[in-house]
């Protein structure tokens, strides 16, 4: 396969077929048949980046026919960098929630077709040119994600399942709205298309469809003040699929909102540069409250969602500073970070919950001299998410805040020092606990040692990444203006 | 107090909406001249059915796949200590139901085969062959459905998979879903047959797949 056009399409079919493959044979064949077509979807992606590194960017008319009257598909240096993270952390968490889920539960049944539609929406929302086709990939994302929480749970799961749906049909819904006015207005969803008629005119509808689709897909990644769905939902889901949601799916939405901010939208955001400060301020109030919230809760799961909250934060932090390409960076520094210490964080959590039967921080003492491998991955990734060197976290930081400070934004860079502090509360609230000399009361359940090798595989990814974190950003200039 | 605040803000966007779509000027591209410039080589007569098959095919494929994908969520919740059993119903009402469905099942294939050159089409096709199986089963002639047996399985992923194996071979000999035109509307009748087979055991399945009581009442 010499044409970049059939290797992104072949990363949205794959992951189609194995769903359905998953669905007809049953759990235990459908597991492999997805490994198999995880580690080929890994295979392409690194192919395509190869393959886009040395010829730039890339695109695919579906049908035949060229936008406007057909879909195309693009690939640039921000698509490639999604697609290969979100290949990295499918990847060990497939082979996790093989040895997770117990042989013949309807969870693990359903869990490969809806993670199969999950990644073929992540593929093709990253590789898609279109406004509305944005939006179906976006309900794959949603609904498959929706099923993954409600999956074989009891009442308060599919009460957090609910939750999340409500959200993410309100969130998709203000997406369509607003790809309506555009195609109202232009009489086209082609985003290459639209790129200059944006410049050259956008009546006050152009605006008003921006608005909505700006805060529909703040809703779907959970930004504060829109968060309020997120920890029930990624707090009370099996430990594999709460890895997807927190380290993938809410970055999906973020990617998108950075996609569209960039280009066609840059005209808009142009005319308005105080704008930016508003996905700012809000990214500010979810790092202080994320954090809070992560000090205070219970449960540990609850902690790591509430830690998710605040990284999201972080993400929007970038927006007064995307003229540079050193914030464009130090976002996708942060998303890889992000997803590798968060996966890895709710992996281990995962066995830490199932060796000692419960699920709150109290009760993890003296976990750590029975699972140190666990533990050892769970700080490994609390040192991403803290940011201390030399993992990607700090890289990621390091970015922000030298990109921060060249433009004088002061207040972005001490925004990032707070919000490093605060994690490092809640991090050690965990290890602390579970390095505490308490006599352990009754026997620990043993765990396939899968599990523990794959948290430690994302976590260690997590932090050895700092050290080559600048040749893989230097993707992102493929295709890009800047 | 906070109902009337939602209020206020719904009749506040509401307004803004229509005063915004009051002074909407006329699009700056117009794609129906493309549309129909294009038809002749896309294999059908019909425009809707061109642009949901052929130019934006691909939308369409993803769309069964969020089809499907409702039904797996409602699978995957775990209805399956249920069981299903038939309770007594009218004997009228039966009778009506037994002469309705074949009549609804030959209204399904003329749907599915006027969808080359006039409204029509899978998805309504399917959605009358759907509707079938509803009335049979809210006249006690069809139970409830449990956990999909291998061969209903198969029924159900079985369009799309006939779909995404279509969209994959034409990648083949150029792009994803390029039919050659000679070929197009054989190729488009065919993904719809099947389309119209699984979508119509689907939309029963979000239906009959629930509808299961705990032994009867």
């Amino acid at each position: 396969m010499t044409d970049p056009g059939a290797l992104m399409v072949w990363l949205i079919l794959l992951p189609l077929a194995w769903a359905c493959l998953a669905f007809l044979l049953g759990s235990g064949r459908g597991a492999q048949a997805a490994i198999i077509g995880l580690g080929l979807q890994l295979g392409l992606t690194l192919l395509l980046a190869v393959m886009l590194s040395g010829a730039g960017a890339a695109s695919h008319a579906v049908g035949g026919w060229p936008a406007p009257l057909g879909i195309a598909l693009a690939a640039d240096g921000l698509s490639v960098l999604m697609l290969l993270l979100t290949q990295l952390i499918a990847l060990p968490l497939a082979v996790y929630a093989h040895a997770y889920f117990a042989a013949g539960s309807v969870e693990g049944r359903y869990f490969w077709p809806l993670t199969g539609i999950l990644l073929a929406g992540l593929n093709g929302l990253f590789l898609s040119a279109d406004l509305f086709n944005l939006y179906v990939t976006l309900e794959l994302v949603g609904l498959s994600a929706v099923g993954l929480v409600a999956a074989g749970g009891g009442v308060s799961q599919v009460a957090a399942a609910l939750r999340y749906l409500f959200a993410a049909l309100v969130g998709s819904g203000a997406y369509l709205l607003g790809v309506a006015l555009i195609y109202g207005a232009y009489g086209t969803v082609s985003l290459e298309t639209l790129g200059p008629l944006v410049v050259a005119e956008a009546p006050r509808a152009v605006w008003l469809a921006g608005g909505l689709m700006l805060v529909g897909l703040m809703l779907k990644t959970a930004l504060f003040p829109f968060h309020y769905w997120l920890p029930s939902a990624h707090g009370g889901a099996p430990a594999p699929v709460s890895a997807l949601l927190s380290a993938l799916v809410v970055k999906a939405s973020f990617y998108l909102i950075l996609r569209l901010w960039l280009d066609p939208f840059g005209a808009l955001v142009a005319r308005a540069e105080l704008l930016a400060w508003l996905p700012m301020t809000l990214g500010s109030a979810a790092i202080l409250w994320g954090s809070w919230k992560a000090i205070r809760a219970p449960r540990i799961k609850m902690l790591i969602a509430y830690s998710t909250v605040a990284q999201l934060g972080y993400l929007f932090l970038i927006f007064p500073l995307l003229g540079t390409a050193g914030a464009r960076q130090a976002g996708m520094m942060h998303v890889f970070a992000h997803g590798l210490a968060k996966a890895a964080m709710f992996t281990a959590a995962g066995v830490l919950i199932k060796v000692t039967g419960q699920d709150t921080v109290a009760g993890l003492a003296g976990v750590a001299g029975r699972r140190p491998l666990s533990l050892y991955a769970f700080g490994l990734a609390g040192i991403t998410i803290m940011g201390l060197p030399p993992s990607s976290g700090f890289l990621a930081k390091w970015l922000l805040i030298e990109a921060a400070l060249q433009q004088g934004h002061w207040i972005i860079a001490l925004m990032v020092l707070v919000g490093g502090l605060l994690a490092t509360a809640y991090v050690f609230r965990v290890l602390r606990q579970a390095f505490l000399r308490a006599p352990r009361a009754g026997e620990l359940v043993a765990v396939p040692r899968t599990l523990e090798l794959m948290a430690f595989v994302l976590a260690a990814a997590s932090v050895l990444l700092g050290l080559r974190g600048v040749e893989l950003m230097a993707l992102l200039s493929i295709g890009s203006a800047a | 107090m906070k109902r009337l605040v939602v209020i206020a803000a719904a009749l506040a966007f509401s307004l803004a909406l229509i005063a915004t779509l009051l002074e909407l000027p006329a699009a700056t591209i117009d794609l129906r001249p493309a549309v129909a410039e294009n038809l002749a080589a896309s294999g059908v007569a019909h425009p809707v059915t061109a642009v949901l098959l052929n130019y934006r095919g691909y939308d369409t494929l993803l769309e069964i796949a969020v089809l499907l994908l409702a039904l797996f969520g409602i699978l995957a919740l775990g209805l399956e200590r249920q069981v299903c059993t038939l309770r007594a119903a009218e004997r009228p009402l039966q009778l009506l139901a037994r002469l309705a469905s074949p009549l609804m099942v030959v209204v399904a294939v003329y749907l599915l085969w006027a969808g080359a050159w006039r409204p029509g089409g899978a998805f309504q096709a399917g959605a009358v062959l759907a509707a079938a199986a509803v009335l049979l089963h809210l006249t006690e002639l069809l139970p409830g459905w449990l956990q999909p047996s291998a061969r209903l399985r198969w029924g159900l992923a079985g369009g799309f998979l006939l779909f995404l194996g279509v969209a994959t071979a034409m990648l083949a000999r150029g792009a994803l879903l390029e039919y050659p035109p000679a070929h197009a509307g054989a190729l488009i009748l065919l993904i719809e047959a099947g389309l119209t087979f699984s979508l119509g055991l689907i939309l029963a399945g979000l239906f009959l797949f629930m509808t299961c009581d705990e032994g009867g009442d």
